[in-house]
């Protein structure tokens, strides 16, 4: 509180000598974002103006071609709204399932708090690659649910749970959840264990005291999650494409296909810049939300 | 006792895994309207028992009565109790007058009357109009009245504080002392604090309970605790003073090592041993002779605190604090021979003596 405090009064009192070793220091980090993130910002949008016909990027003549096809194929608008649906889809299971697991993390006084956060993230070590396979072995057509429902003779055929976007979906909560975790236990600032002790001498039964004073303090924390999930898998290339067996079509393996199959690089940067329309649209809309929260 | 208000019943807190109780069969009561300062060291146990009449931790055994009735079983909620905590815990997602309508709506009290109490509230703390700040706009001694507020608006039959002043500057909790005391005595409520503050619980409480390792060490007015401290530990805890052990030769009349001779008023049957204190500021300079109780030392060092001189002055093996006026011409100096004494009614007799 006291460190909230003297904090104005510090910076206030900058002098603009130390304000100019403030900038000097942010200045190898600026000029490592221009190169790695600015520039090739503006080379794909640069690349998504140029003619499907000419190399890749050959320069010509600046047209609109690509983004014509991405507005007015009906293909993409498909693509587009399938890639939203897994989003939402994505972002609502891996933060309805992470939910309890995070706040379970942030209220224990257990001395094994810190080894139950790591377990709960390490899923993290391996690659999204390695996990999706996993998900294969479990959803394939010949793995561990099917074959054991036809063991017992549950089911006679087979269950088609991936090569569809339920197995993507599936395998995207999965290897996402880490992050909703990690992200919700950052966002539980205000969660405390003396809040809910003075709903319950107000008369707060435990249903009242999660509804009244746990679920608003924590929906901070839980939109964060929310963004950071969508944002990943609106994103995802790996998953759609391993579990979705080339059937599932979002934005993220149509901008793979346009690169490296039909060479297309002008209509694969298009697409990306519509991805990026998309990131850009979602997170005004979380700070939204989040204004109105904390109000 | 009996129709005592509240009645704490041979209360035991042991947590799982602990040696020992950290609250050891504690009893004491309340009768209605009275405030009761819980005052101990740190882990003493006086908040586990604050939490325990709270509701929010369990007993191992003994019983809460209110009104004879024990609530030791009764869920926190149900308990209707207000507490406010040494943070204040206010809920930061709400505006002040959410706050103290909370335990109203959670009563299902009618939005008319709500509104009306939760008015009523804020004029009892002197937070009039200012309802509609949310927490963090309020100063920390604003917040302090939100929470007294919030917990007094349920009408509760018992008011529980716990370090209510901990958390406030030197000048704020002076005036936080007088405002809790007043409402307390506005409103009626029967309350008890926990603090390790000995002036806090002089000044605010009616009577004391002093603890110490999870045992009740002694309860009595402030008066009581100060001048016939039951233990050596409460002796030394409340106020600073010099303890010495002797034995009685005659009525009122203790041979004590290092100053030979001690006279104190009390009833200490001839023969028995006890332990007398002299607390500093009871101590005066010598100036007319003849005298009981002189004692003379050098002085070993001083301190000038404006309004007082603290000595410490080498009697035999034990030193002596003195805390004396401060007046022109008076400044002894260190290493020079001073003469001491103090009025046998000002010589505090420590425990009781068994005969």
């Amino acid at each position: 509180m006291s460190a909230a405090a003297t904090a104005p009064t510090a910076t206030s009192s900058t002098s603009a000598a130390s304000r100019g070793i403030l900038l000097m220091l942010l200045l190898p980090g600026l000029v490592a974002l221009v190169i790695t993130f600015l520039l090739p910002l503006i080379w794909l949008l640069r690349a998504s103006f140029t003619s499907s016909t000419m190399s890749a990027f050959g320069g010509g003549d600046l047209t609109t071609q690509s983004y014509s096809t991405v507005l007015f194929d009906p293909f993409y608008w498909r693509v587009t709204w399938n890639t939203l649906v897994l989003g939402f889809n994505v972002a609502i299971f891996a933060v309805v399932l992470s939910y309890p697991i995070a706040l379970f993390l942030a209220r224990t006084e257990s001395r094994f708090r810190g080894v139950l956060t790591a377990l709960a993230v390490a899923p993290l070590l391996t690659s999204s690659v390695v996990r999706t396979y996993g998900w294969m072995v479990i959803l394939g057509d010949r793995g561990v649910i099917n074959s054991t429902l036809q063991s017992l003779s549950v089911t006679s055929g087979v269950i088609k749970l991936t090569n569809n976007s339920f197995g993507a979906t599936v395998a995207l909560i999965e290897i996402l959840m880490p992050y909703a975790i990690l992200a919700m236990l950052s966002g539980f600032g205000r969660l405390n264990a003396q809040l809910e002790e003075a709903a319950a001498m107000l008369g707060a039964n435990r249903f009242k005291v999660f509804t009244r004073i746990i679920l608003p303090l924590s929906l901070p924390g839980v939109l964060t999650a929310a963004l950071l999930v969508f944002v990943l898998a609106i994103s995802s290339f790996v998953t759609p494409r391993l579990m979705g067996g080339g059937r599932v079509f979002v934005l993220g393996t149509e901008v793979f296909n346009e690169a490296t199959v039909t060479l297309n690089w002008p209509l694969a940067a298009a697409l990306s810049v519509m991805l990026l329309v998309l990131f850009s649209s979602i997170i005004l809309l979380y700070q939204r939300a989040l204004r109105a929260l904390e109000a | 006792m009996a129709d005592h208000h509240v009645i704490i019943d041979n209360l035991v807190k042991t947590y799982p895994g602990a040696q020992k109780p950290s609250v050891d069969h504690v009893s004491f009561s309340l009768p209605r309207g009275e405030m009761l300062a819980l005052l101990g060291p740190s882990g003493c146990g006086k908040t586990t028992i604050l939490r325990m009449i709270a509701g929010l931790i369990a007993p191992t055994s003994g019983a809460i009565r209110l009104d004879g009735e024990d609530v030791s079983s009764i869920a926190v909620y149900k308990r209707n109790m207000g507490m406010v905590f040494q943070a204040y815990a206010l809920f930061p997602h709400m505006t002040i007058a959410r706050n103290i309508s909370f335990g109203l709506e959670m009563r299902k009290v009618g939005r008319a009357e709500r509104e009306e109490r939760v008015r009523k509230a804020l004029d009892l703390v002197k937070l009039t109009g200012l309802g509609d700040r949310k927490v963090s706009q309020l100063s920390g001694g604003q917040q302090q009245r939100a929470a007294i507020a919030r917990s007094l608006v349920i009408e509760p039959e018992l008011l529980l504080l716990d370090e209510p002043l901990s958390n406030l500057d030197a000048k704020l909790r002076d005036e936080m002392r007088d405002e809790i005391r007043d409402i307390q005595a506005r409103t009626g409520v029967t309350a008890i604090f926990v603090t390790h503050d000995q002036d806090e619980a002089l000044s605010m409480a009616d009577r004391l309970a002093v603890m110490s390792a999870g045992r009740l060490e002694q309860i009595g007015t402030p008066r009581e605790i100060f001048d016939r401290p039951q233990t050596e530990f409460v002796a030394s805890f409340i106020g600073a003073g010099t303890v010495f052990e002797g034995k009685v030769t005659e009525h009122g009349l203790a041979m004590v090592e290092d100053l030979k001779e001690l006279r104190f008023v009390g009833d200490a049957p001839l023969g028995s041993p006890v332990k007398l204190m002299i607390r500093p500021h009871r101590l005066r300079l010598l100036t007319d002779a003849g005298q009981p109780n002189r004692f003379s030392g050098t002085v070993e060092h001083i301190v000038y605190r404006g309004q007082t001189l603290t000595l410490n002055v080498r009697c035999g093996s034990r030193l002596l604090q003195a805390d004396l006026p401060t007046h022109a011409g008076m400044l002894p100096e260190r290493g020079s021979t001073v003469t001491l004494s103090v009025a046998p009614e000002d010589v505090t007799l420590v425990g009781q003596v068994s005969p």
